[in-house]
């Protein structure tokens, strides 16, 4: 080995164990805290918590609710994100642009907002959709209760089937169009083609997007919460909460025993995910082609673009619509266009309380925070996965995921118990103790999109680039870096806008000086008014939104989620 | 090292001057003299927090107070959290029930203070001094005199419960996360037995948040909601809204909720005697009326405000179920679990 080549390997290792470090210390060390004190609650080792927990037939349906709620959310997710992702990335539907930003901008929308306006729509006594829909069918009855497992696969399956499209997407667009060209050539179907190479292709790519569906679904408080629990369907998120709240000792306890369910489900998708996918090596892009070849879809693509907006209609713009009707309406019992009952005082509110602005900055600068490094541990932990062949390379991966499928009260409280001075370490009550939890939380997202990114850039060009004498560093920065951009960008910005509107963990770990818009939007969900929340709600996506197209704009097209 | 020198030093201080404190009523220290300063928890709404803000720097010009306001379930567990941890967060709590003032005080994280004028509180306290009640929410029913008539539908809490007719059209806060709620249906428990809880679970009542409930109770989702009087009294104040209170002819539930001090060893900055001295302002006349300008009931016998479009609080109290806080704390588990068995979680 020449002396270069040793140089290159040491900054590798030095920056990836400062990584591993930062996990086992933030996150490994205060969720295994969790568990200790679940098994030593008494002072002694003892398996009561869980028995109690797990022998408690209500928490058993509440497990059953979750596995079902999520799963067939999963399936959905996936069945609606590959037809989606196909059809905008890779045909010549009508409306691309703008459909792609509608479906995108549903990951925008704080899913408990989101709930409230189809709880609204779809509620079987008064809902708006489903009175529409009794008087233009002439029905005795409303075609839709909300409350109901369907009514929460529902919701959960229009917020987060955006995961699953934004990754798959990605994935397709930087695909290898020589494979599929191949089929085409050899007398292969469009139809076809899709079937027998395109998705086996994309089959890494959407093991991890199902996972992160799946995994976002079932640690979800915020629509269980408003549409599961009036309908009587508690999931595990929601039980735990209950037990939370109680806000004794025995409740924390019980609260990480079930907590733990929802990790161990995590990491079995996640080896199933892995042995699914196995060892075969899909590398999609190679130092060649470039643009994948537009399918021209004939004469389906009228009915094709006429299905597609008919589902942004009712999965994106139907839910915007409502919010921001909801934020100008004085009583919610009338229509906005009743005289006297229109109104911008609720906007008003907005804009005179000066702590909104102040949570403002203090959501971006965490956000930001939490995605820009967490994007760093994503992109290492990803090399480390896709590129090495170190022992153990997987438990870095293991670990994010475990996060993510970790409830985020569990997250936040384990981090008030171990970050507040008691093990050295005193965090508590600033920003950086959210941030923390905001990346033990959604690094997933981000760690998904970089492995997938990597799993399909060939070595061969960074071997090239070697060969030619570059170092780590500049292999990376030269040859890895430009090649996986769009991945970097999007999983970015998949990290920053959870975190943007994060609003659980937030509760418990805000100061005075740190409150952020979730904070806000909460209490004014839970405390003031529906309306005020609608309007705070409505001015994140403005604000959002106007980001995006400010991006899209400078960067001519080049960058956007 | 520092937090534990300085936990050290503060305990000591409080051995010292523990027991001559007590005696000493705050009358005798003048606002201006209160300095350093003081984190509070509360469960109060935002809008009725920057009032007080604004009043107590005026009360207490050298004095710098901080409310962290969350529901009463997130602060309970984020104490929860940090007594895990060894220090609280705050100096003092205005949060929850008596119960768990109980609770608190059996862990020992609170500090004694003997409030001079307790004859005049109306509510119960702790006779050591651990907790005083400081405002009250008052759980009643509440409906929308625009679609519904108030004639067709229970005008008590027994039949809210029981009239069949209204079964899938209520709506009540959740017992599991908030502690008005559970204080309450441990009140109704004890007047009408097992059976309330078996009949709420027949009705379908919708488990939710009071603000919520309130939206459906405009929309016609909801003919009938269980819920804290301040919310509807603060929506028809400030939003001319129509929805009308129902004070339950077998009584309404005025549950107080408390003030405690946190001990110095356990408190954020270790100033219980400013403490004692926002104590004093809260529980006097004065603090009192901004409690009620927020919706709530007071706690003392000789202040004649009420709520804006509420009832005086001698009506409220001679028309009141009873809760007993010591079985509230005592048997919660038990409560909680037979709540949840009859009402939120039907099958299993």
């Amino acid at each position: 080995m020449n002396p270069a080549k040793n140089h290159c390997f040491d900054i590798k290792w030095v920056l990836m164990l400062a990584v591993v470090a930062f996990l086992l210390v933030f996150q490994v060390f205060p969720l295994l805290y969790m568990v200790f004190r679940m098994f030593f609650a008494s002072g002694h080792f003892s398996m009561d918590a869980v028995k109690r927990i797990y022998s408690y037939a209500l928490n058993r349906t509440c497990l059953k609710n979750t596995l079902v709620a999520s799963g067939l959310t999963m399936v959905f997710g996936v069945l609606i994100a590959f037809p989606l992702a196909f059809l905008i990335g890779r045909t010549n539907l009508y409306g691309k642009t703008l459909f792609r930003t509608l479906f995108v901008t549903t990951y925008m929308v704080p899913p408990y907002v989101g709930a409230m306006a189809w709880l609204r729509l779809l509620n079987p006594t008064v809902g708006t959709l489903n009175v529409f829909l009794k008087n233009l069918f002439g029905l005795s009855g409303a075609p839709f209760s909300i409350y109901s497992i369907g009514g929460l696969v529902w919701v959960l399956t229009t917020f987060y089937y955006p995961y699953a499209f934004i990754t798959i997407s990605r994935a397709m667009e930087k695909m290898d169009p020589s494979l599929e060209e191949a089929a085409r050539i050899s007398g292969a179907s469009p139809l076809k083609t899709l079937i027998t190479v395109t998705l086996p292709l994309m089959l890494p790519s959407i093991a991890a997007s199902a996972l992160l569906v799946f995994v976002a679904a079932a640690s979800c408080y915020g629509i269980p919460s408003i549409i599961g629990v009036p309908g009587r369907i508690y999931t595990v998120t929601t039980r735990i909460v209950d037990y939370v709240y109680v806000g004794s000792q025995e409740g924390l306890t019980d609260a990480t025993a079930l907590a733990v369910f929802l990790m161990v489900m995590a990491l079995i998708l996640m080896l199933l995910s892995d042995f699914i996918v196995g060892k075969k090596d899909y590398i999609t892009i190679s130092g060649k082609s470039v643009r994948p070849a537009l399918v021209d879809l004939g004469k389906w693509r009228v009915p094709l673009t006429v299905l597609v907006a008919v589902f942004a209609l009712i999965v994106a713009v139907l839910p915007f619509v409502t919010v921001f009707a909801t934020s100008f309406t004085v009583n919610m019992g009338k229509s906005v266009f009743v005289p006297g009952n229109f109104t911008m005082k609720y906007w008003g509110i907005l804009t005179s309380r000066k702590s909104i602005g102040k949570s403002m900055r203090n959501s971006v600068l965490s956000a930001v925070w939490a995605a820009s490094m967490g994007m760093i541990v994503c992109l290492l932990m990803s090399y480390l996965l896709k590129r090495t062949k170190v022992k153990g390379r997987q438990i870095p991966n293991f670990l994010i995921t475990l996060g993510s499928g970790t409830p985020s009260v569990a997250i936040a409280l384990a981090l008030i118990m171990t970050m507040s001075g008691r093990f050295g370490i005193n965090i508590y009550n600033t920003m950086l103790i959210m941030v923390i939890a905001y990346m033990i939380k959604y690094m997933m997202m981000g760690m998904q999109t970089v492995s997938a990114a990597f799993a399909q850039v060939s070595p061969s060009m960074e071997e090239a680039a070697q060969i030619s004498g570059a170092g780590w560093l500049r292999r990376i920065r030269d040859v890895v870096l430009p090649l996986i951009v769009p991945s970097i960008v999007a999983g970015w910005f998949l990290i920053f806008m959870p975190c943007f509107y994060e609003l659980t963990m937030s509760n418990l770990l805000y100061a005075d000086q740190t409150k952020t818009l979730g904070v806000e939007l909460y209490n004014y969900q839970t405390y003031h008014s529906q309306q005020t929340a609608s309007a705070l709600a409505g001015g994140i996506l403005i604000m959002v939104v106007l980001c995006n197209t400010l991006i899209y704009k400078l960067t001519k097209g080049r960058v956007s989620i | 090292m520092n937090i534990r020198m300085m936990t050290a030093a503060a305990a000591a201080a409080v051995l010292m001057t523990g027991a001559g404190a007590a005696a000493v009523s705050a009358e005798a220290v003048n606002p201006e003299d209160v300095t350093g300063k003081i984190v509070i928890y509360t469960s109060m709404y935002e809008d009725i927090i920057d009032e007080m803000q604004t009043e107590l720097e005026d009360v207490f010009p050298n004095l710098d107070v901080e409310f962290f306001q969350g529901g009463s379930g997130t602060l309970q567990s984020k104490i929860a959290a940090e007594m895990d941890a060894g220090k609280l967060g705050c100096d003092v709590l205005m949060v929850a029930e008596p119960s768990y003032s109980l609770e608190l005080k059996d862990a020992g994280v609170l500090h004694p203070y003997d409030y001079a004028e307790k004859d005049k509180l109306v509510f119960d306290y702790d006779p050591e001094g651990y907790w005083y009640p400081v405002r009250v929410c008052n759980m009643v029913l509440a409906y929308n005199p625009e679609l519904t008539d108030k004639s067709e539908i229970p005008v008590t809490m027994k039949d809210f419960a029981s009239d069949t007719a209204m079964k899938g059209a209520l709506s009540m806060s959740n017992p599991l996360t908030s502690g008005t709620a559970y204080s309450s249906i441990v009140g109704l428990l004890d007047l009408y037995g097992e059976d309330y809880f078996k009949d709420l679970g027949a009705q379908n009542v919708a488990i939710e948040s009071g603000s919520v409930a309130l939206t459906k109770l405009e929309t016609g989702e909801c003919k009938e909601i269980m819920v804290l009087e301040e919310s509807v009294l603060k929506k028809r104040e400030e939003e001319g809204s129509a929805l009308e209170v129902i004070y339950p002819e077998d009584g309404s539930i005025p549950v107080p909720s408390t003030f405690m001090i946190v001990d110095d060893s356990y408190s954020a900055n270790a100033n219980s005697k400013a403490a004692e001295a926002l104590e004093d302002y809260f529980l006097s006349p004065d603090g009192q009326k901004l409690i009620i300008k927020g919706w709530m009931y007071g706690v003392r016998s000789d202040v004649e405000e009420y709520p804006y479009d509420g009832r005086p609080l001698s009506e409220i109290l001679a028309n009141a179920i009873p809760v007993d806080w010591e079985k509230c704390y005592k048997e919660r588990e038990d409560i909680r679990r037979m709540f949840q068995e009859y009402v939120t979680v039907p099958e299993a």
